[in-house]
């Protein structure tokens, strides 16, 4: 019971310093009208309109997982110039309780993206929300969000050992676009990538919102993106506590 | 003498210090998976789109990507001495403002030159692209201009970085700019009018469209007249970033307005 | 009764680089191997200018930093080993505006807090209440920690540091940067939380403050203890005279010279000032040499004569000093 009161405290916590952020929210929001612009121009040249709508909840997943990773790097460092990280590390609480309600909390914000991308296409470009399996969309929505912040989680995880691990984050935009097939369909990728796309959650979660939205065994996509959140989860929780020492020893939790 | 060593010295030591790009670490992961991925993407998205060929997305995003240190170097220039607080040292230096800032510009150019041609040939390997042989000089000398006029257009994003807090907000979305208007990833003909115009305005257009006319057998004598429009622009935002700084900073001190702190 | 925070020989280095292109590693020892032992109900003070270690030795107390070599104890647990149980133990409160989420309130500060240190749930609210009396932020918990000043943001660091009742406290240069007023109500209630039991540990660099507040001293300098024991040891350590300052309008070498010989004057120092000289003059004993002075100066037109107990200042310049 306290374990989960900690992580929902963190998560609101977080949520709400993430939601007076001018610039995250500001550029969290925006970006994916630009991907989703960018998608909607090239599929209907090529004459594509029922794809619009991949495009439209594309771009807007596609944005979670920008905030997630750049921020999720960002946010750790943020933590660094505040101040705060120590104190945090400092907490007898376990840090994966700390680490994770804070990804996730960076990747909620990305609702924001959800909500403005899909009002662009459908003001814009007339590009209709159809919900064929309503509730199911309504409940991959958070899933999706969790895990990409679970792999927010796992990036933010290096950054508090190696302090250049940003970079990494940032440079990790478009291969989990791809990988994901968030905004072209698998098919388009290399035989050889598909264990890979398949073994990441966002692209079960990208399955599961499309599924629900046109049709498809969306409860099953949801299934397994939890079920693979959940594994990534455990796997870097069983990493952290090396990481910290390593952070403790090597003296990167400070700014110097 | 003492120009040349704020010019090279100056400049490098900055340069490594912000962008610490002497840093593996840093320039891989920033300088060349990143870009890569780029042209990757926007090519498989073309893919499925069914629109253009593989050609196409390489050249566009590669060049495109010359833009990427220009903007972001730039700002981080600037940002970059606000946090470490030797900004306010640094305007109150009596070192000539135009040789401090080329200074910096030499380093970021030679930068975006060698992002460009490591998103070309990522790109061109990974997805079999294949150019001729005979037009490699020449696509050598058009990334060169477009680096030098995407650094012209990072001078803009440095001196906004001057007076706005949050200037990385706006350098995100000049970035998005270039990859919607410059004809990178959906060709300038298939652009609306007022679109196509925005891109005239914009560096990178008149490079790109250089490149892939080289691409398709020109010659430079044949693009020459594109390559002085890029330099044209670059030059441009370069004087108009360089006047918004000089302005900037003058005001500044009128009225304590510069975030220098 | 074994000693609540005791340290053996903890040593810190830390590694950078130097160098532009070609990077040469180097190793910076921080910490050149620190002992200590602090009692229950003490206000230890460690004392030492920037640079010193003080933080790191703090850092490594408070299981932040893992040290080199040697070992620290909490409340007889391993700094190194048994990170968690002494987490649970201590509270950690450092000067400076940084530590604190800006864009919220300090009731969320304190609130998010609370639950990372395990206040129980039921707890919070009457926790989070009793230490914002303590420390004077009662109503204005709700407003935005941007707004505060930092004196606010000290008292608030206070109180996040207290509110899981920890037994030990660390207190790293709290009054740093605090306005004269605003620090003298904080000493004060640095103060309240010794008189309830508390052990607390403070640095600083603050004569002043170390000198009021401290049951006992460790002095800092380059990594190393250089004198400890309590305020008054650490003065009468160094001189246990008297300093006699003497305003003079033209002396000369050999007035001087006649004063260093006198018995029991120690040292001598002339410091130019415009038009006069002021004589620093270091004695020992409890005897009045003032008298003896005046005369061995002869004819030498005299200002202003002050007669000083060394303060503890004296005491930490001598000893930072000599190495």
């Amino acid at each position: 019971m306290k374990t989960l009161r900690v992580i929902a405290v963190g998560w609101l916590i977080h949520f709400k310093i993430m939601s007076r952020s001018p610039f995250a929210i500001g550029v969290g929001a925006t970006w994916p009208i630009v991907n989703a612009t960018l998608a909607y121009f090239m599929y209907r040249a090529g004459g594509y309109p029922q794809t619009l709508l991949y495009a439209s909840l594309g771009s807007a997943v596609a944005g979670i997982w920008s905030m997630a990773a750049i921020d999720a790097s960002g946010a750790i460092q943020r933590q660094r110039w505040w101040g705060t990280l120590e104190l945090l590390v400092g907490a007898p609480v376990p840090f994966a309780l700390v680490l994770l309600p804070m990804a996730v909390a960076i990747a909620s914000a990305g609702i924001y993206a959800l909500a403005t991308t899909l009002l662009w296409g459908r003001l814009v470009y007339g590009i209709p929300l159809p919900l064929e399996h309503a509730v199911a969309f309504v409940v991959a929505v958070p899933v999706t969000i969790a895990s990409i912040g679970v792999l927010g989680f796992a990036l933010g995880m290096t950054l508090v050992r190696f302090r250049t691990a940003s970079h990494i984050g940032n440079s990790l935009e478009y291969p989990v676009w791809i990988a994901s097939g968030l905004l072209f369909p698998l098919a388009v990728l290399p035989a050889w990538s598909h264990p890979i796309s398949l073994a990441l959650a966002p692209t079960w979660g990208m399955r599961a919102l499309l599924h629900s939205a046109l049709g498809g065994r969306a409860w099953l996509d949801i299934a397994i993106c939890l079920g693979l959140a959940a594994a990534y989860t455990a796997f870097g929780i069983a990493l952290l506590e090396r990481f910290m020492d390593s952070a403790r020893r090597h003296a990167t939790l400070s700014l110097t | 003498m003492t120009n040349l060593r704020i010019f090279f010295v100056g400049g490098l030591i900055s340069y490594r210090a912000l962008f610490n790009w002497l840093n593996p670490w840093i320039f891989v992961p920033t300088l060349v998976v990143g870009p890569i991925f780029q042209v990757l993407f926007f090519a498989y998205l073309g893919r499925a789109a069914g629109v253009e060929s593989d050609r196409f997305y390489v050249i566009g995003n590669a060049l495109q990507l010359a833009a990427l240190p220009g903007l972001f170097a730039m700002t981080f220039t600037i940002t970059g001495e606000r946090y470490s607080q030797t900004l306010g040292p640094l305007l109150a230096s009596p070192a000539n403002r135009a040789v401090l800032f080329l200074g910096r510009a030499l380093p970021v150019s030679a930068n975006a030159a060698a992002v460009c041609v490591i998103a070309f040939v990522g790109g061109a390997v990974l997805l079999h692209v294949t150019l001729p042989a005979a037009s490699l000089p020449a696509l050598a000398v058009v990334i060169a201009a477009t680096a030098v006029s995407c650094t012209g257009f990072g001078f803009l994003g440095g001196a906004i970085g001057l007076r706005i807090r949050d200037a990385i907000v706006l350098i995100n979305l000049l970035d998005a700019a270039l990859l919607i208007f410059c004809g990178v990833n959906i060709p300038l003909e298939s652009l609306p009018d007022w679109m196509r115009a925005v891109g005239e305005a914009l560096p990178v257009t008149h490079g790109l469209a250089a490149a892939r006319e080289i691409a398709d057998g020109a010659t430079l004598g044949d693009v020459s007249h594109l390559l002085l429009a890029e330099l044209a622009v670059g030059a441009a935002y370069a004087a108009v970033g360089y006047a918004l700084l000089r302005y900037l900073e003058q005001a500044a001190r009128r009225n304590a307005s510069l975030e220098t702190a | 009764m074994a000693a609540v925070i005791e340290a053996h020989d903890l040593k810190r280095t830390y590694k950078t680089t130097t160098g532009v292109v070609r990077r040469k590693p180097l190793e910076v020892e921080a910490v050149r191997g620190i002992s200590f032992a602090v009692e229950r109900g003490e206000l230890f003070g460690l004392l030492g200018p920037n640079g010193a270690g003080k933080t790191t030795t703090i850092k490594m107390l408070i299981t932040l930093l893992l040290p080199t070599s040697g070992t620290a104890r909490v409340l007889g647990h391993d700094v190194e080993r048994e990170p968690r149980e002494v987490r649970k133990r201590i509270g950690y409160v450092f000067g400076g505006d940084r530590g604190l989420y800006e864009r919220l309130s300090a009731l969320d500060n304190l609130r998010y807090f609370a639950e990372l240190y395990g206040v129980s749930g039921r707890r919070q609210r009457e926790r989070i209440g009793e230490v914002l009396e303590l420390v004077g932020l009662t109503g204005r918990e709700k407003e935005r920690v941007e707004g505060y000043s930092r004196g606010m943001r000290q008292r608030l660091h206070i109180a996040r540091g207290i509110l899981h009742d920890p037994e030990v406290l660390f207190l790293d240069e709290p009054t740093i940067g605090v306005d004269p007023v605003g620090a003298r109500e904080l000493r004060a209630t640095i103060s309240e939380l010794v008189r309830a039991g508390k052990t607390l540990l403070l640095t600083t660099h603050y004569m002043f403050e170390a000198d009021t507040l401290c049951d006992r001293i460790a002095v800092i300098a380059k990594g190393s203890i250089v004198g400890q024991g309590t305020p008054t040891e650490l003065k009468s350590g160094v001189t246990d005279g008297r300093v006699t300052e003497i305003e003079v309008f033209g002396v000369d070498d050999a007035a001087v010279e006649r004063l260093r010989a006198i018995d029991g004057v120690t040292a001598v120092a002339v410091e130019e000032q415009e038009q006069k000289q002021l004589l620093v003059v270091q004695t020992t004993g409890a005897r009045e040499l003032t008298q003896a002075l005046l005369t061995e100066l002869g004819g030498a037109s005299v200002g202003r004569v002050s007669s000083r107990e060394p303060t503890l200042e004296d005491a930490y310049v001598a000893l930072v000093t000599a190495e």
